[in-house]
């Protein structure tokens, strides 16, 4: 392709201008996706309860009232009230905020790390065997297994659970974005803007990643999703992030012991936690569809 | 009523025995088990004195310096063999060893065969209360044939003289026992007296099942699937009262409730600091939320009305839930807002939900408190050292059930919970150990309980229950220090 | 063939040295060791000192990873400190529980989903095919323990159904299992048959619209015939790549769910050494579950090879 010199200021002006219409197209397709709007929902309430905790729990989360332990869902207490006698609406509403807490550090940590690592092992195609083998070894430990034992080792904390959920975690984001750093680079493109002289930076943050953040984005939704998961079952298994503090896992966690005397404790954070993630899972389904639906089976992270 | 033989009871405990080999451990899921399978020279009685179980009597010489205990004769153990002298002394210089509590026989110069059915103990220094530590069932100086008695702790054949012996250990599965046959009963007495008496087995086998999830051993229990639960939550109690097919046993009281500080680290080296904190503390919120409502509220290091019951000494910091008193003792103590770190663990609800309890009344006086929740045996870990940590909650079980001078050893000596030594509680237990008569015992353990409450290095909470169930089928089971199997039978 | 097989199988060498090490480090930064434990609350310092040179742990970190590896090389884990047995014989005691349960979780999966996602494509943009994928969806989103805490209350408790928890070996009562594991089975396929169903419906879709069917149908073959013959065959191949991925995400949640249902199983056996500073079955414990899971692997990709070569050409 050959373009002289006069051409390309107005090819620089479509080329924005087409990709704001992309960028707008995109939008439209996603908000007319059905399942992801019902996500978005479902995820926006959660999210609403957690920026907005404070106005709306009835009671401060950590209030005990040992006159009023196990009691039933109520007037004054829509959800009944746990063995310390404190308000099960205000530690769920609160509860949504250290889960989703949890969930976006280590959407992040992960999304840094796994970027970083995935790209490294693709770009740099030395290090590859090397650096994915010790992917693989991670990866090796079913499920959240590795989490658990971590968590456990490191003790119960919240920082403690995102590190142990980022260990878990960024292996499979990196080989996500490994996978599609080979598939870029071999893009025409990329091979001509190598053989023009570019830069590695300007080769792996202008072509490569740019490219690479779609099936990036959807898979740190399901990061997103399996994180909240993941901390309860930290929470649950007592290696989550310490009491008063109230998490949904935790909230859970500590009514498992009144099953039948006081099954409100343990079944409504539960719902709770399903709303945020099916509504996570969804937004990922719609994601995924609009971006790319060749992308379909990237769901790796379990 | 007539017993009968037969059946297979099956209990249902939460975690598993850290070890069958009992002289190795104080854990009470240890002990619920062993004391089925073993027995010892001496034990406490159901009014907790002692009794001798496998010695025949102790004649102790007038200097106190030595303690001589024939032997029962025709005693066996699991394995056919009979039991002397020899496995006597093998068992107690093992106990020495590797026993959890082997420092009771830190008096002892000399474990010596006086017969073949005779051992005599002789001691330093005169000890007057070295029967009672003797007898204790916290790690029990249990009596193994003496070929075992040379296993590294943990490694033995689980072989004992109880009406019961092991058949095998699955963890995180079961523990299975049954009767044993040939067992000797004790026929000085008429039936089950405490730890010691004539022990009738009934059942064939006995299992103890490993559940960790509450709720699932409650359900269990309601569909007949386990017959006994050797604890069960208090609202789990409440609801099961009016069902005919269970019954419910109340254990009270069955504990203290303490909260220790740490009097090594700032803020808990201030003697202020710690007043405030006992004055700050509502005991009643604290032990309602902590026991779920099976509670009493008694300021006292002994349990009212039992022999060293020391009064209303101390009542008047108790339970006073002063906030302004508080924050004046704190200014008074120059709090500048340090870091006040609450241990506790996650095993026990007791001790977690204790700990959150208390971290809201001390943060409502302005003390900058948070919670260090994790494991139990960190917990134990993280408590061993000088600092690290400010307060820990702890539920004495045992301790008080010993009597004063199994409370006050673990406040003295070696490694006081509190860290730093108070040189008067040591003075006063040294007085308290070589008291000659029990009058004179009481008279110090009054000064003892005075001096608790003029240092605060451990704040008493209250006295807690424990609830146990079994099914209504289940017969003579009486609530005891553990689940006896023994004088327990299967209505016919 | 078999070259793809060696291949494989020396590709899984590495990827367990990382897992010994991984393991090796989490044993190191587990705070405290067995021995406070054991000598209960009233130990003083001293006594404790004592039973930690009895089991050896006054040995420093690199001296006991050394002898590690030099008995893993002879194929021994070692013994457990607190169980009264050999690491080996304690981990192979539970990895038949375990194993059966994320078997059977496995298979009542493959056929729920299975079910689900043929249902959905044959109602295919129905509200029927929308709540049938919904469904899906929404067992993929529920915490597994909770959703197991669920049935106990209903099966178990209300309903008197089924036993809350608890364990029969197979070898014992071949029902008596059964009914044992009925409950937490359940449990895990109810969370993992959501990717089956969503594979299932694509995958059938797709074959749906494909000639051969079209022309299968047009010569008059039935429905029934159609989609079983042709679109469910072709369905079979990309569920088994799954199967291999979805058999860790099972055996983790076996994990957990162990704890949920009093089912004595390697995952309580590691939670509960991590707890207690029982290292060697730690270490032992976490090894042979990953080694499990990188050999299901294994087995998963060779048979996918033979189901179509491409692959093993391709790798």
């Amino acid at each position: 392709m050959t373009v002289d010199n006069g051409a390309v200021g107005d090819l620089a002006k479509e080329m924005a201008q087409a990709r704001w219409r992309r960028r707008a197209d995109f939008f439209r397709r996603l908000l007319s996706h059905r399942s992801f709007v019902i996500g978005l929902c479902l995820f926006g309430l959660i999210v609403f309860l957690a920026i907005f905790a404070d106005l709306l729990a009835p009671f401060d989360p950590n209030k005990n009232d040992y006159r009023n332990i196990l009691a039933p869902p109520s007037a004054a207490h829509w959800l009944g009230t746990d063995g310390f006698g404190r308000d099960i609406l205000s530690r769920i509403v609160h509860g949504t905020r250290v889960s989703l807490r949890i969930g976006i550090v280590v959407v992040i940590t992960t999304g840094v790390l796994g970027t970083f690592i995935g790209t490294f092992a693709g770009y740099v195609r030395w290090t590859d065997t090397f650096v994915m083998r010790i992917m693989d070894g991670l990866m090796a430990f079913p499920g959240v297994l590795l989490a658990i034992a971590l968590a456990a080792a490191l003790g119960p904390s919240e920082i403690n659970a995102i590190i142990a959920l980022t260990v878990t975690f960024t292996p499979r984001t990196a080989r996500v974005v490994r996978a599609s750093v080979l598939v870029v680079q071999r893009q025409p493109y990329v091979e001509a803007a190598i053989a023009a002289g570019a830069g590695h930076a300007r080769i792996i943050f202008r072509y490569i990643l740019a490219n690479a953040l779609s099936p990036l984005i959807v898979q740190l939704t399901f990061v997103f999703a399996v994180s909240i998961l993941a901390e309860a079952i930290l929470s649950f298994l007592g290696v989550g992030p310490p009491p008063p503090l109230p998490s949904l896992g935790n909230i859970i966690a500590e009514g498992r012991a009144y099953v039948q005397e006081a099954s409100w404790i343990s079944f409504f954070p539960g719902v709770a936690i399903a709303c945020a993630v099916l509504g996570l899972n969804l937004m990922g389904d719609g994601l995924r569809d609009v971006i790319d639906p060749r992308l379909r089976n990237v769901r790796e992270a379990g | 009523m007539a017993q009968v033989k037969g059946g297979d009871i099956i209990v249902a405990q939460g975690s598993n025995p850290p070890s069958l080999d009992a002289m190795v451990t104080s854990s009470q899921a240890s002990r619920n088990i062993n004391m089925n399978i073993y027995e010892t020279l001496y034990g406490f009685s159901e009014d907790v004195k002692p009794i001798p179980i496998l010695a025949e009597t102790v004649e102790i010489s007038d200097d106190g310096l030595t303690y001589r205990f024939p032997l029962r004769q025709g005693v066996k153990f699991h394995n056919g063999k009979e039991m002397t002298a020899v496995d006597v002394k093998a068992s107690l210089d093992r106990y020495r060893e590797v026993g959890a509590t082997g420092n009771l026989l830190d008096p002892v110069a000399s474990i010596d065969i006086t017969g073949d059915y005779e051992v005599t103990l002789t001691m330093n220094e005169a000890a007057p209360t070295f029967l009672e530590a003797f007898s204790s069932p916290r790690a029990p100086a249990v009596i193994i044939p003496a070929e075992e008695a040379g296993a590294e702790a943990g490694k033995t054949k689980f072989t004992g003289t109880g009406p019961y012996k092991f058949v095998e250990f699955v963890p995180d599965s079961h523990v299975k026992l049954e009767r044993f046959e040939d067992y000797s009963a004790d026929t000085r007495h008429s039936g089950a007296d405490g730890f010691g008496g004539k022990k009738t087995a009934y059942f064939d086998t006995v299992t103890y099942r490993i559940m960790p999830e509450g709720g699932a051993r409650i359900a269990a229990l309601e569909a007949g699937e386990v017959h006994v639960l050797e604890q069960i939550p208090v609202p789990a109690a409440k609801r099961l009262a009016d069902d005919p097919n269970i019954e419910t046993h109340q254990n009270m009281p069955w504990a203290f409730l303490t909260f220790i500080m740490n009097m090594n680290v700032p803020p808990t080296d201030n003697i202020k600091f710690r007043e405030a904190v006992q004055v700050a503390l509502n005991m009643e919120e604290i032990s309602a939320i902590a026991t779920e409502g099976l509670y009493n509220l008694d300021h006292g290091w002994q349990y009212p009305g039992s022999t060293y019951d020391a009064g209303d000494i101390g009542k008047e910091y108790y339970n006073q839930a002063d906030i302004p008193r508080a924050k004046a003792l704190l200014q008074e103590a120059g709090y500048g807002g340090e870091e006040f770190s609450i241990l506790t663990d996650s095993n026990i609800p007791e001790h977690n939900k204790s700990a959150v309890v208390i971290a809201e009344n001390l943060k409502e006086a302005g003390i900058n408190v948070v919670i260090n929740q994790v494991d139990w045996p960190t917990a134990l870990q993280v408590r061993l050292q000088t600092e690290g940590w400010n307060g820990w909650t702890l539920m004495m079980g045992i301790e008080p059930y010993l009597g004063p001078i199994g409370l006050i050893a673990t406040l003295t000596r070696d490694k006081p919970h509190f860290v730093v030594n108070d040189p008067e509680l040591d003075a006063l237990q040294a007085r308290m150990v070589k008291g000659q008569t029990v009058e004179e015992r009481q008279a110090i353990f009054k000064e003892i309980q005075a001096r608790l409450y003029s240092f605060f290095g451990v704040v008493k909470v209250g006295d807690t229950g424990l609830m146990q169930a079994t099914r209504a089928n289940v017969k003579g089971f009486k609530p005891f220090r553990f689940p006896r199997m023994y004088d327990v039978w299967f209505e016919g | 063939m078999f070259g793809f097989l060696v291949r494989r199988l020396l590709s899984a060498i590495p990827v367990l040295f990382v897992v010994s090490v991984v393991t090796f480090l989490i044993m190191w930064i587990v705070p405290g060791d067995v021995t406070a434990e054991l000598a209960g609350p009233d130990a003083t310092p001293q006594q404790v000192e004592q039973l930690r040179r009895l089991l050896g742990l006054d040995q420093p970190l690199f001296g006991r990873a050394l002898i590690w590896y030099r008995s893993l090389l002879h194929g021994d884990l070692g013994q457990s400190y607190l169980l009264n047995r050999s690491v080996s014989e304690a981990v192979f005691e539970r990895l038949p529980v375990t194993l059966s349960l994320a078997g059977l979780a496995l298979v009542l999966s493959v056929l729920m989903g299975m079910l689900l996602g043929i249902f959905a494509a044959i109602r295919h943009n129905t509200w029927a095919d929308q709540g049938a994928m919904t469904l899906a969806l929404l067992g993929l989103s529920l915490p597994d323990f909770w959703f197991g805490l669920v049935l106990i209350f209903f099966f178990g408790v209300q309903l008197g159904w089924l036993p809350t928890g608890g364990f029969v070996p197979i070898a014992e009562s071949f029902t008596g299992w059964l009914v044992s594991m009925t409950l937490p089975a359940l449990t895990l396929a109810f969370t993992q048959m959501g990717v089956i169903a969503r594979m299932t419906r694509s995958s059938m879709l797709d074959v749906i619209g494909q000639d051969y069917v079209r022309t299968a149908r047009a010569k008059g073959m039935p429905f029934r015939v159609v989609i079983f013959k042709h679109a469910l065959l072709n369905a079979l191949v990309p569920i088994v790549t799954v199967i291999g991925v979805m058999t860790g995400v099972l055996l983790g949640g076996a994990v957990v769910i162990e704890s949920v249902f009093s089912l004595p199983g390697v995952g309580r056996l590691i939670i509960g050494a991590i707890q207690r500073r029982d290292f060697p079955i730690i270490q032992g414990g976490l090894l042979i579950t990953a080694a499990t899971f990188v050999f299901v692997n294994i087995a998963v990709d060779v048979l996918y090879g033979w189901l179509d070569p491409r692959v093993r050409d391709d790798r």
